[in-house]
């Protein structure tokens, strides 16, 4: 299982979004490392991309209202982070979509997206629940 | 300056294992002891007050475990998603060596990873290396740069 408990940050609203796109991003990668033909493949794949996009913006806005909230001041970095990835699932998308569904754009986009969200969820989020521990 | 890199590289190597993979044990060794036939090398260019690259030598068996531990599947060999897995954490590893040393205001900023092969020839004004040894396998890194 992708997610992992020591992820939690304390913030039910914010957790439970985080273990949602952890479930969406495993429904991914099992899709994409699936057995069968890429064209069997690639429903269910332009599925769970075109929710990502939707979703990972969603969640980013939320985290990033609640950064603000606590006046976490580390604010504008993190939303750096989240455009920089944001502005990565666009460009992958329309240039999947141009190349006619290639399959290594997307096996490159799953490598990347897995090793980004463990990092930033374990690393950088965790740096806004210890700010906010310590603020109390 | 040598001193200060060697140290947040391995520093910097240390947390993203931790914090990514939760390895924790991992020790250094001399790079000159690093041997591999089999691997996967990821170049992390360097540009702003010094120009030039940090360069990690993955062997397979490393690349895979890693892999492995992050998606929770079973990943046999080397392929597209392995590499761009692997390139992201030396893109993390490469970003936390830079805060690290932004610092001591040095001021410096990464490039997309590419793939490449050591290249020993070229000359560097500051060149360092470590040998890591850890529970999933051994990772070899060099930071090489020159004062631009």
């Amino acid at each position: 299982m992708l997610w992992k408990d020591q992820y939690e940050l304390g913030v039910p609203s914010i957790d439970e979004q985080h273990k949602e796109l952890f479930r969406r991003v495993e429904s991914f990668l099992q899709a994409l490392r699936s057995a069968g033909s890429w064209e069997e493949k690639a429903p269910r794949l332009n599925e769970t991309l075109e929710f990502m996009k939707g979703y990972v913006v969603e969640h980013f806005r939320d985290e990033e209202e609640y950064q603000l909230s606590i006046n976490y001041p580390g604010y504008e970095h993190h939303k750096q982070l989240h455009n920089g990835m944001v502005d990565y699932v666009l460009e992958v998308s329309e240039q999947y979509e141009r190349s006619g569904n290639n399959e290594d754009l997307m096996q490159q986009f799953g490598g990347r997206l897995l090793a980004w969200l463990i990092n930033h969820v374990a690393a950088e989020d965790q740096r806004i629940a210890d700010y906010a521990r310590k603020k109390g | 300056m040598k001193d200060k890199l060697y140290k947040a590289l391995v520093d910097a190597t240390h947390n993203v294992l931790k914090l990514m993979l939760n390895v924790t044990e991992i020790s250094d060794r001399p790079a000159v002891d690093f041997s591999c036939d089999d691997e996967v090398d990821i170049a992390i260019g360097i540009v702003g007050d010094f120009q030039g690259e940090v360069i990690y030598r993955f062997p397979v068996a490393t690349s895979l475990n890693m892999v492995n531990i992050m998606s929770g599947m079973q990943f046999e060999e080397v392929d597209v998603f392995v590499t761009s897995a692997v390139s992201e954490i030396a893109n993390i590893i490469s970003g936390n060596v830079l805060t690290a040393l932004s610092v001591d205001d040095v001021k410096c900023d990464i490039l997309p990873p590419v793939q490449c092969k050591p290249d020993e020839d070229k000359e560097y004004d500051i060149k360092t290396s470590c040998y890591l040894n850890t529970a999933i396998g051994d990772i070899c890194l060099t930071i090489r740069l020159n004062r631009a």
